[in-house]
């Protein structure tokens, strides 16, 4: 059964006057619990099948299923608490919010399901745990090295226990060494919880680390 | 408490920003509760000043002389029942009644012979006695009954007075007249004859109208009667304890005489204070205007802030939407950080605006006499609790306000796009 199915996905931009193709009559299926590489260089087109996949962009044509729900058909809001409900990711440049110290990032995934603050403190606290952290649970974003602020974005992405993570180039701007621990966290993660995670990635040593890799080259899928 | 957190923190995170768009509303809500302060006292003074020197607070007369006496004042004198004025004396908003015989003639020096307003009263009822002069605005104000005339040269007059009249300055001045001097008045009786009666000058006083001051002049209410050769009066003047009573007197007034079928009417002193109206008039949308304006400059700050910020945080606002946050959610948070804005700079406005009003008010600001008066006055603005609230009120209505094109923009951002965005 695939938590994600892509059906003759294709996304064009346009750009001023011209017109580019990111994805060519793609078809993808993910199975729940997968541990997915996207590989490609840049510009092939992995990071708009993800943001299809994570139902933050819609293709131009085909069809996307996620969890058996037609997601073309959703409004913007029913997209929003889709995502809120099963969709979480981590991102190249950890997007964090400056403002809010480690925990309260953490926090902050939780927001938006029903529960209490104590509840939410509690689970935030537990998945900085997890990601060996909460001694820096108090501090910024700023204060933090990139390896530590990427745990942090897995340790927001991992708290409200999605369907599926999405991981844009997690690696990119971390050392190897670092980069090859936030894999292993990922990898972790999955194996514990069954969560599915697919991540983009042109870092060999980071494919190797994957149990599935689909590779994309100019918009189209060449091997998965 | 979550978004509330987050708008806080956002706010203070470029402080120097903040703290100018702040001061912008701090100093808006300062100017609005000074001025309406200021306004408030030069109402309150004016109101006082003509209440006081002039027409009392409630003034009544015989049935028909708003309407028909000018024609004819004379049908129209009442006659001084002094068990009526002894039952409205016994109100307790009540301060005093008295009664008052207005006419005019002639006045005359020998050499000059000039038209007068005169004014019959009872000094000892009187609240409108004139106070002596003093050079000190302050003890003026404390001590003159807020705005009675006052009594430049000379003496005021006192019960016992008969013979003694007091003129006012500009009055006193067109005719020569001194004090001591012999005057003579020159008008005609209830019966159409003439009488004139020669009248010592006690003294000089003026108010805070100029226009009064060249024309009236006071003398004891008997004396007026004797002129006019009748035991009636024009009208009573009743005073009150306290000005904002007026209402509720007036009813009380109303309904005693309609209870004793007296054939009596009355005016409030707003009835009588067509100046004092215009003034308030004008004066409200003056500050009408500043109000505007001063929105208009605190709306400019906050969208300024507001839309950097947004500008700023793009990329932040994708990642809100891509966690599910709703584009109505993002809205909010940009809605709130307008909205603490102005309650932040409103609560910081209005407690600067207060310790500024006392701060002046404790010191006090001499005016300049105003167009038609001739004293100069001591403005000590007030602290009015109306003004205070709906400043604030202002202040967080604008910051929900200027927030909303940033919070708009944001929310309507493409999830992608922000996230690319650097």
């Amino acid at each position: 059964m695939s938590l994600v199915q892509i059906s003759k996905v294709s996304r064009k931009y346009q750009l001023n006057s011209i017109s580019v193709t990111a994805l060519k009559n793609v078809d993808l299926a993910v199975a729940a619990g997968e541990f997915l590489a996207l590989a490609g260089p840049s510009g092939s087109g992995k990071t708009t099948l993800l943001n299809i996949m994570g139902c933050i962009d819609k293709p131009t044509t085909g069809e996307v299923l996620f969890d058996n729900t037609q997601t073309a058909s959703l409004s913007s809001d029913q997209l929003s608490d889709l995502r809120a409900e099963k969709i979480s990711f981590v991102f190249q440049n950890f997007n964090l919010f400056p403002v809010l110290t480690a925990v309260e990032n953490v926090e902050y995934a939780l927001f938006l399901k029903k529960m209490t603050a104590d509840q939410r403190r509690k689970k935030a606290e537990a998945a900085l745990d997890l990601m060996g952290l909460l001694h820096l649970a108090g501090h910024k974003p700023l204060e933090m090295s990139g390896g530590q602020q990427q745990r942090v974005a897995i340790a927001r992405a991992i708290v409200r226990e999605p369907l599926l993570i999405l991981a844009d180039e997690p690696t990119a701007n971390l050392d190897h060494k670092t980069g090859e621990e936030i894999v292993d966290l990922m990898k972790a993660s999955n194996r514990q919880n069954k969560t599915t995670f697919i991540f983009s990635t042109h870092d060999q040593k980071v494919i190797d680390r994957a149990d599935r890799v689909v590779r994309i080259w100019d918009g189209e899928i060449v091997s998965a | 408490m979550m978004t509330l957190k987050i708008a806080l923190r956002n706010i203070f995170r470029h402080k120097a920003r903040s703290v100018i768009t702040l001061s912008t509303i701090v100093f808006g809500c300062v100017a609005l509760i000074f001025i309406g302060g200021y306004f408030e006292d030069i109402f309150t003074q004016l109101r006082e000043s003509y209440i006081r020197s002039q027409v009392g607070h409630i003034q009544i007369f015989k049935k028909g002389f708003n309407e028909n006496g000018k024609a004819d004042p004379y049908l129209y004198f009442l006659e001084d029942d002094q068990q009526i004025k002894a039952e409205i004396q016994a109100f307790p908003e009540v301060k005093s009644i008295a009664a008052r015989l207005n006419f005019s003639g002639l006045i005359s020096t020998g050499e000059t012979t000039i038209v007068f307003l005169g004014q019959g009263l009872e000094p000892q009822y009187e609240q409108t006695v004139p106070q002596q002069e003093t050079r000190d605005l302050r003890a003026f104000k404390k001590t003159s009954k807020s705005g009675s005339p006052v009594i430049s040269f000379g003496q005021g007059l006192v019960e016992e007075d008969q013979r003694q009249v007091i003129l006012g300055q500009g009055l006193a001045q067109t005719m020569g007249a001194q004090i001591g001097s012999t005057i003579t008045l020159l008008t005609n009786t209830v019966y159409g004859s003439t009488n004139a009666m020669d009248m010592n000058v006690k003294g000089v006083f003026y108010t805070s109208a100029k226009d009064y001051d060249e024309m009236f002049l006071r003398l004891p209410l008997k004396t007026a009667q004797k002129l006019l050769n009748t035991s009636s009066v024009g009208s009573w003047v009743v005073w009150l304890n306290k000005t904002e009573d007026t209402d509720k007197v007036y009813n009380s007034l109303r309904a005693m005489i309609k209870q004793k079928n007296l054939n009596l009417e009355l005016r409030r002193w707003e009835d009588l204070a067509d100046f004092y109206n215009k003034t308030v008039a004008m004066f409200n949308k003056f500050y009408l205007i500043m109000r505007i304006v001063t929105g208009i400059i605190v709306v400019l700050g906050i969208f300024n802030t507001l839309n950097m910020a947004v500008m700023e945080r793009i990329s932040e606002i994708g990642t809100l939407m891509a966690l599910g946050v709703r584009r109505s959610g993002v809205m909010k948070l940009f809605l709130l950080e307008g909205l603490v804005l102005g309650t932040v700079g409103g609560l910081l406005g209005v407690v600067a605006g207060m310790i500024v009003v006392s701060l002046v008010s404790s010191v006090g600001i001499t005016m300049p006499p105003p167009p038609g008066a001739s004293i100069s006055w001591l403005s000590t603005p007030k602290i009015i609790p109306s003004v205070v609230t709906s400043t604030f009120v202002l202040s967080v209505v604008v910051g929900g306000f200027s927030a909303l094109f940033p919070a708009y923009k944001a929310s309507r951002l493409q999830i992608t796009t922000a996230l690319r965005y650097r």
